[in-house]
């Protein structure tokens, strides 16, 4: 008998938890910000809806028409509740609040969405694979209100299977007057069209063809060891200082190295371009996607990593070599270069002191003068004039393109995108003697209002793409590595400087940008990243003598797998009069 | 009266679906579930093949995208990519059968050999273990135990002298074929041995006793009283996996994989994802799954008539 109700119970138990595990995946959540459920949805048959809906009209509507005050002032609720769905990166980082369920989440909220009848929706978005994270929300008919990347090539492919839809330009102006003007200040209306409709919103980005913030920091001690008080200016210095770091047993593979998963924005051969560039090749060629494996830049990009590789500077594990492991190396005094952002915290370098106290590093400090002996520049890409491109999605309402509208705006505000940058005063900064905020130690703050990833950049980069804090200089002061043994904001600014130097130069050009959809690329980019990969590693690798044969081999098959129709098509969109103008 | 009912139970000689049910119906219970799953999951995301024959676009849905007819499989059947790719796949999975399959039937007759119970108990679930390991732990466990010269593995042999030069294990195709396949049975085997020991225990005892009272010994017992007693379970499985040959893994040729090995690596799941998935092709995705699911179900039909003749069971 015992035995036969426990069979029951047990029979039951088993059956309802598999079904409520399951059924539990099929839910959906109505308001991931949590805690705000009560603050942001508006029983219908309360008072208070009743009273809202006498008193207020439909925000978009009323400065679409241009009837009421356009911009944040002119702001009114939402008759109806409104759901504005946000993408926000997910970067997989550890110690960083959670997406759907943290506090700026709320606070936006309650600071945003409940002054308007607009319930927020925080969808995350895989950082490392982007496409099919839309992808698959896409054909679940859950796209987010608005969808945005910083690739243009991305935002083309969304235009081209159609999960993105046209806007009023007209209207944003009178939604988002502030946000427009900045584009027109900024010269960025030409962006916001694809094969004449438009469909783009841009962020701005600062200083964006003068970028510090990506720096190479290497062992000055080793260099001072083999007797350079400077970091190596030529390829013959550079060559010369690897040797004798090898010969001194400092290191083996001093310039270390590790694979990539994707090949996107790999080897970039702005050095070894000629200046100014022929317009015709920067179209065809001298994109950021897809490597330019068949053009001489990269040849010679190729036949410089080779040469790497063969004197032993390179780690000949490379190929099986993770970045995490690359990185450790560096730690682990093995290397003697590493690159990465900057930022005020920076866990590897802590950890690099730690390990080697006595080391002095120094940042690679942008160089002004060509190495006429060897024939590069010190030329670099430029960033995108803009930072996010922000389209809107072809599922959403025209109720919640408004609020995103709406959302952009507020967001431009001075007095909320402080709070979103710096977050609160005593927990996430502090003024300094100087008056400007300085962030406090990242790791040393654990309370609620602890900012996500990169002082919730992921919230606040649909306005811009860097905090400011004073003037150029106390900008980088600020995202100057702290509590280091070192400080590197001198060299940061210097950094800063040469870059504008080489910008004035036109040694720091912005790739062509196209305004129609390129069917090539989608067809062919998957193939080519595949053998790129394949023919990168076997032309680093070779024999120095097999080099030329076997590049012309791989350039070949390159072309015939989908590069020479890529570089057609977008020959034909320039004489189109469908590309961006070259800046030089 | 008692006595009476119980007789009348004993003569009782067909059960009908309403006295079962009424005596299982816990046992229903649980079955209904993961039927249901099944048939929603399984069955019920048939019509979204449909996507094979249209240049499907998400935010398009089946409404909106083009209907393309065969196209695609026409495009794929022209790609020579596909053919190295079904080519790679299909000798990998017959060597990963070939390997792979025997292992855990010779291990659970070992398992089954065992005598101290502790001893068994704790060997099974060390067996067990690399089960629930994923293949990017397992992956890059393997990278820092195989690198040609810093893996735990070459190291340790060039310090002992056995070796001058680093074995490229993962680095050089040959090599990484036989590493990539037995690290699959690694992972697989203790697993795979669990049908097998369920097997085991259904044989009688007795049968045993008598062998032993023959003076049988274990490897006889073994060779004249398991491997006939699982005989049945064997062929079931060998035809399950035989259904398998077009699969490949994913994760496990991602993890292992390296530029210099492309020429083995590169299998059905990467040619997807890479060609496909990657790029948003869902139709062309779709479409090379729906082949591979074809092939196995005629694998599948083909290996069940073969057992058949041969006189067992068969799985349908």
């Amino acid at each position: 008998m015992k035995k036969n109700y426990l069979q029951k119970v047990l029979a039951m138990a088993l059956v309802g938890t598999m079904a409520l595990g399951t059924l539990a995946g099929c839910s959906e959540k109505e308001t991931p910000a949590s805690g705000s459920n009560e603050s942001t949805s508006v029983p219908e048959s309360s008072d208070q809806q009743s009273t809202e809906e006498s008193s207020t009209q439909d925000a978009g509507s009323e400065d679409a028409d241009g009837a009421g005050v356009a911009g944040v002032e002119g702001y009114t609720a939402f008759a109806e509740n409104v759901t504005l769905s946000i993408p926000v990166y997910d970067r997989g980082q550890e110690g960083v609040p959670a997406i759907g369920e943290n506090y700026w989440e709320q606070w936006l909220q309650e600071n945003f969405g409940d002054k308007y009848n607009i319930t927020l929706k925080f969808v995350p978005i895989t950082r490392t694979d982007v496409l099919t994270s839309y992808s698959l929300l896409a054909s679940s008919k859950s796209l987010p209100t608005f969808l945005m990347e910083y690739d243009f090539p991305k935002l083309a492919g969304w235009v081209a299977d159609g999960s993105l839809t046209t806007y009023d330009l007209d209207q944003f102006a009178q939604i988002a007057p502030t946000y427009y003007q900045r584009m027109v200040d900024l010269d960025q209306i030409k962006y916001t069209t694809m094969d004449n409709g438009t469909y783009f919103v841009l962020a701005e980005r600062p200083y964006y063809n003068t970028s510090y913030t990506f720096v190479k920091w290497v062992r000055m001690d080793w260099l001072r060891k083999v007797g350079y008080d400077h970091i190596p200016a030529t390829r013959a210095e550079y060559i010369d200082a690897m040797t004798k770091i090898q010969e001194e047993g400092i290191a083996d593979h001093p310039a270390g190295g590790a694979t990539s998963a994707d090949m996107r924005g790999i080897d970039q051969s702005y050095q070894f371009r000629d200046y100014p560039m022929n317009e015709e090749e920067w179209v065809m060629y001298g994109d950021y996607a897809i490597p330019a494996l068949g053009w001489e830049p990269n040849k010679k990009l190729l036949r410089e990593l080779n040469e790497n590789y063969n004197l032993g500077f390179t780690n000949p594990e490379y190929y099986v070599t993770d970045v995490e492991t690359a990185k450790a190396n560096f730690i682990n005094g093995k290397t003697y270069e590493y690159s990465d952002y900057i930022a005020a915290n920076i866990d590897w370098l802590n950890s690099f002191y730690a390990t080697n106290p006595d080391a002095e590093l120094a940042i690679a400090v942008q160089a002004t003068e060509a190495d006429t002996e060897y024939g590069t520049v010190p030329a670099s890409r430029s960033d995108n004039p803009f930072g996010m491109m922000i389209g809107f999605s072809s599922q959403a309402s025209e109720d919640e393109i408004k609020a995103a509208m709406m959302y952009m705006e507020w967001m431009l505000q001075e007095e909320n995108l402080f709070v979103m940058q710096w977050g609160f005063e005593g927990d996430n900064f502090n003024y300094g003697e100087d008056g400007l905020p300085a962030s406090v130690n990242y790791a040393d703050y654990e309370g609620e209002h602890k900012q996500g990833f990169s002082n919730n950049k992921d919230y606040w980069c649909v306005a811009i793409e860097a905090r400011s804090a004073g003037t150029i200089e106390d900008t980088i002061k600020a995202a100057t590595p702290q509590g280091l043994p070192q400080d590197f904001s001198e060299e940061l600014i210097q950094h800063y400087y040469n870059k504008v130097a080489a910008a004035e130069k036109g040694w720091i050009i912005t790739d062509c940008m196209f305004g129609t959809v390129l069917t090539t690329i989608e067809e062919y980019q998957g193939d080519l990243l595949s053998m790129y990969a394949e023919a990168r590693d076997d032309l680093i690798m070779c024999d120095p003598e097999e080099f030329d044969a076997k590049y012309d081999e791989w350039a070949q098959k390159y072309a015939d797998a989908g590069y020479r129709a890529i570089a057609e098509e977008r020959l034909q969109a320039m004489k189109d009069g469908l590309t961006s103008a070259m800046q030089q | 009266m008692a006595k009476s009912k119980n007789a009348k139970a004993n003569v009782q000689t067909s059960v009908t679906w309403k006295n079962a049910f009424k005596r299982d119906w816990q046992l229903y219970l649980l079955l209904l579930f993961p039927l249901v799953m099944v048939i929603v999951f399984s069955y019920a995301a048939y019509p979204g093949l449909r996507l094979v024959f249209m240049d499907y676009k998400p935010a398009k849905g089946y409404e909106g995208s083009e209907w393309v007819g065969m196209a695609t499989f026409a495009k794929i059947f022209k790609d020579a990519d596909f053919f190295r790719a079904l080519k790679n796949s299909i000798v990998f999975n017959l060597m990963d059968l070939a390997v792979g399959f025997p292992m855990p039937i010779i291990l659970a007759l070992m398992l089954n050999e065992l005598r101290y119970p502790r001893f068994k108990k704790v060997t099974q679930t060390i067996l067990y273990l690399p089960h629930f390991l994923s293949w990017v732990i397992i992956g890059a466990v393997a990278y820092s135990m195989f690198r040609p010269t810093t893996g735990l593995v070459n190291m340790a042999l060039m310090n002992a002298g056995v070796i001058q030069e680093g074995i490229p294990f993962l680095t050089e195709k040959y090599h990484w074929a036989a590493t990539y396949l037995l690290v699959g049975v690694w992972q697989g085997m203790g697993w795979g041995t669990i049908i097998y020991l369920a097997a085991i225990t259904g044989i009688s005892g007795d049968l045993y006793e008598a062998a032993m009272i023959d003076g049988a010994n274990r490897w006889k017992r073994m060779w004249h009283i398991t491997l006939p007693g699982i005989k049945g379970t064997v062929v079931t499985l060998l035809i399950m996996n035989l259904g398998r040959v077009m699969g490949s893994n994913l994760e496990r040729l991602r993890e292992f994989g390296n530029t210099q090995v492309k020429d083995f690596q590169y299998q059905l799941a990467i040619y997807i994802y890479d060609k496909g998935l990657g790029g948003g092709k869902f139709s062309m995705s779709t479409a090379v799954n729906l082949f591979q699911s074809a092939v196995g179900v005629v694998l599948v039909l083909l290996a069940d008539r073969v057992a058949k003749k041969l006189g067992e069971d068969g799985l349908l």
